[in-house]
């Protein structure tokens, strides 16, 4: 029995460093952090028009700056979600921007990602604020409650964290000095999408799917939704699709359910499919691929970056009539340029249409011929003459 | 109708499941010409629902050899994530069949690594399907961060897209090829006949047939290959004797230790191939977390399958129908909701006919509430879509009331030699 639990020792010893292996990605990537070494994946997503012009995540965020602001000994923490770099999407995104500011800005900082099922994010931000940095970007909704107990340990800390606010223990919002919000107008852009989609289907039927049934998930479903209707209302909307309900959230990165739940619309005589399923979304772009014909071509509609850069495969491409830009690295290069330029502002910022935090891409050119009219509608909801629901069927 | 019910009490098992099956494609196709709907008998779904059966069945025919032999195997998942990193890193540097020979290598090393540390180490089976299931999350995000990262299309989380294994129509039943002859396509042609009843079970049978993987095959034959090996073998005798009571199957002379290495690396090798066909015949590529908890879904349809493979085969098609379901709207589900319902009130009568009052009582109480809810709503929530697998589950499992029964043995610790 004793040498038994002596091998047991060893086989669990191994076991964590074996774990310990795979969660050092995040810790890893510090080191190669600060120069050129965005790998192109990452670089991509962050290119908004213009085909196949590819532009420099760099090129882009530092445009946004007016002066580039002096970042020499400030520190910014970076932690990310589950996912971390390389995930094609609004890490890659938050990573392209914070790569900026230790190029361009010269500051300097740490980066934390969480283990795959993300218990340790709190563990996370703390360990930055400890290492002492002065601002932390908490990339990802699933932070809300860790920020609020974090941010209220380390008052003097700086936060700003992506798609929602602290939230205590009982998901109350809470307002702090502390923390910046930065949240985006998503159903502007999918409002667009839907126009897209009522604009190029021949069938006259689309469909919309969705990763998980959440509140941010909603606001992309009736953005859709209204766009389709406002540009044709004759156009039939089959009902959402969401692959899996809170609290399972594995309906983000499940390519398998999304092709499927695509082939079902699809079946069902959609051929324009706009998805807010993230790495669910693959499967759709699969699915559009396979079901086409010569006599019909089926378009699938990215979302968060440019998906037609972003897909591992040429063919795909073919189907991706355009893609809902989020760009979480104009947010978070918005954060680091307020806190260099001691502008720091609490609270809510909402990105939308009219602050370029949404947009939408052109790559492929299939869009070509109906961007006036995107443009039209953009300039509509900027100007406050529509005004697009964030709740479905309202 | 006694009658009919007396002949099918005599009838042997087979019989009865093929009875069955026939009566719930009879209750669903009269719900659909009630609702006015088409999809719930359709060939998309019935071949929708295989595809994503399959994946859940290979991992729960993995627990089913596992448990049998005496281990209980909660590390499924962790050793089909193995499978899917593998089979993709096989594929895209060999070719799909090398991709399916490696996500089995796989899969099977983890199983092993389970056998090692549960019957070699004794260590607690949960704990160490625990650590598995920890392991191969970690293990192959540290494979990618190496392997993946920097080729095209490939990242730390996600490999380049690689080569699937093609589909075929079979012979005669689907119009498929033989030796260069276009066969008919028989259960087509009754489908479009759109005769009541006969071209629904023609459709489903259609969905099964046509356009079918050749994993898909495999895995389906692996059914009848695990009973015959489990039950009608000197082999499966030993193995199953293990995992019942391993002290007298050793002072039998079986090789206690050994069979439940056999049956815990068989489990890994099944895992390793669910994961191959998530890749190979459904994403084309393989992504972080991509398993989504199929393995553990796939223990939940071993414990409804009884810890018998047909049992398995059925559990996994329930979950694979109810996700096919879910994904054809509201309507689909409406109408298949008013099936459970004929379903349940039908069964309740059956029950009263064998003087079984109580559970008559039960299944018609139940079967009149979801006749209400169906009447009462207009469209079916999202939540209780995504809930409806497990809704079904828990359904047969208390309207069946069979007494589940899992190996005695089954998580047992044993030591050679030792008394118990």
């Amino acid at each position: 029995m004793k040498r038994n639990l002596r091998y047991l020792a060893l086989f669990a010893v191994l076991t964590l460093v074996l774990a310990a292996c795979g969660d050092g990605e995040g810790g890893d990537t510090t080191t190669t952090a600060g120069g050129d070494t965005t790998t192109s994946a990452a670089a991509e997503p962050t290119t908004t028009a213009g085909g196949d012009t590819t532009t420099s995540a760099a090129g882009e965020t530092s445009t946004t700056a007016a002066a580039a602001p002096d970042g020499t000994g400030r520190t910014v923490g970076m932690a990310f979600d589950v996912g971390g770099r390389g995930d094609l999407s609004f890490n890659d995104l938050a990573a392209a921007a914070w790569d900026n500011a230790i190029a361009e800005y010269g500051i300097t900082g740490n980066e934390l990602a969480p283990d795959a099922g993300g218990e340790n994010r709190e563990e996370n931000l703390r360990l930055l604020a400890e290492a002492g940095m002065e601002m932390i970007v908490a990339n990802g909704f699933a932070f809300a409650q860790n920020v609020w107990r974090v941010g209220t340990e380390f008052p003097d800390t700086l936060f700003a964290i992506t798609d929602d606010c602290p939230q205590d223990d009982t998901f109350t919002v809470v307002e702090m000095p502390n923390v910046r919000c930065m949240l985006f107008s998503e159903e502007q852009g999918s409002f667009l999408m839907g126009v897209a989609a009522a604009l190029k289907s021949t069938s006259g039927t689309v469909g919309f799917i969705g990763g998980v049934e959440t509140p941010l998930i909603l606001k992309f479903q009736a953005g859709f939704e209204a766009g389709v209707a406002a540009a044709n209302p004759d156009i039939t909307i089959l009902p959402a699709v969401y692959l899996t309900q809170v609290p399972d959230f594995t309906g983000f990165n499940d390519p398998v359910k999304g092709k499927e739940a695509a082939l079902a619309l699809f079946g069902q005589g959609a051929d324009v499919i706009f998805h807010a399923a993230g790495g669910s979304g693959l499967g759709l772009f699969q699915a559009a691929d396979e079901q086409s014909t010569d006599d019909t071509h089926l378009w699938a509609i990215g979302v968060d970056a440019d998906q037609y850069n972003s897909v591992p495969d040429d063919a795909l491409k073919e189907h991706i009539l355009t893609s809902m830009l989020k760009r979480v690295d104009v947010a978070v290069d918005k954060a680091i340029v307020d806190f260099l330029n001691d502008a720091f502002t609490p609270g809510e910022t909402r990105l939308g249409l009219a602050e370029g935090g949404i947009g939408y891409a052109t790559s492929g050119g299939f869009i070509d011929d109906i961007t006036g009219d995107l443009d039209g509608y953009a300039q509509q909801i900027i100007d406050g003459e529509i005004e697009v629901p964030t709740e479905p069927g309202a | 109708m006694t009658a009919l019910a007396d002949r099918y009490r005599q009838a042997g098992r087979r019989t009865r499941i093929v009875v069955i099956a026939l009566v719930a494609i009879l209750v669903m196709t009269i719900a659909e010409v009630i609702t006015g709907t088409s999809d719930l008998t359709s060939r998309s779904t019935a071949s929708a629902a295989l595809r994503l059966a399959i994946p859940i069945l290979l991992a729960g025919l993995g627990g089913l050899y596992s448990e049998r032999s005496g281990v209980v195997n909660i590390g499924l998942e962790g050793m089909m994530i193995a499978g899917t990193w593998f089979a993709a890193w096989g594929a895209w540097m060999f070719g799909p069949w090398e991709g399916v020979l490696l996500g089995i290598a796989g899969g099977a090393i983890f199983g092993l690594l389970h056998a090692l540390a549960t019957v070699t180490f004794n260590v607690d089976h949960i704990v160490s399907g625990v650590a598995i299931n920890i392991l191969g999350l970690g293990a192959m995000r540290f494979l990618s961060s190496i392997v993946y990262t920097g080729e095209t299309g490939g990242s730390v989380i996600q490999s380049p897209p690689v080569g699937g294994i093609s589909n075929v129509d079979l012979p005669i039943l689907a119009g498929g090829n033989l030796f260069g002859w276009d066969t008919p396509d028989f259960f087509g042609w009754l489908e479009n006949l759109e005769l009541f009843f006969i071209s629904d079970v023609a459709g489903i049978i259609r969905g099964f047939t046509g356009g079918v993987n050749w994993l898909t095959l495999i895995g389906l034959a692996l059914v009848p290959l695990t009973a015959w090996l489990l039950w009608r073998t000197p082999w499966g005798l030993r193995l199953r004797s293990c995992g019942e009571d391993p002290w007298a199957a050793e002072s039998l002379g079986v090789r206690v230790l050994r069979m439940k290495y056999y049956g815990v690396v068989i489990s890994g090798v099944l895992s390793g191939l669910a994961g191959a066909f998530l890749v190979l015949v459904q994403a084309g590529i393989y992504r972080e977390g991509m398993t989504g908890g199929r393995g553990f879904i796939g223990l939940g349809a071993l414990i409804f399958g009884n810890w018998l493979p047909a049992g398995v085969l059925g559990g996994s098609l329930v979950f694979g129908f109810g996700d096919s379901l879910r994904f054809r709207g509201p309507e689909v589900v409406r109408s298949f909701i008013l099936a459970v319902a004929i379903g349940l009130i039908v069964y309740g009568i059956y029950s009263f006919t064998r003087t079984k009052i109580r559970a008559a009582t039960i299944q018609t109480v139940i079967g009149a509430a979801f006749l209400l809810y169906y009447l009462q709503v207009e469209e079916v929530s999202n939540q209780l879509l995504a809930a409806l697998p497990y809704v079904i589950t828990l359904l047969v499992l208390a309207a069946a009331s069979q007494h589940l029964r899992m190996p005695a043995a089954d998580g047992a610790r044993y030591a050679k030699g030792e008394a118990r």
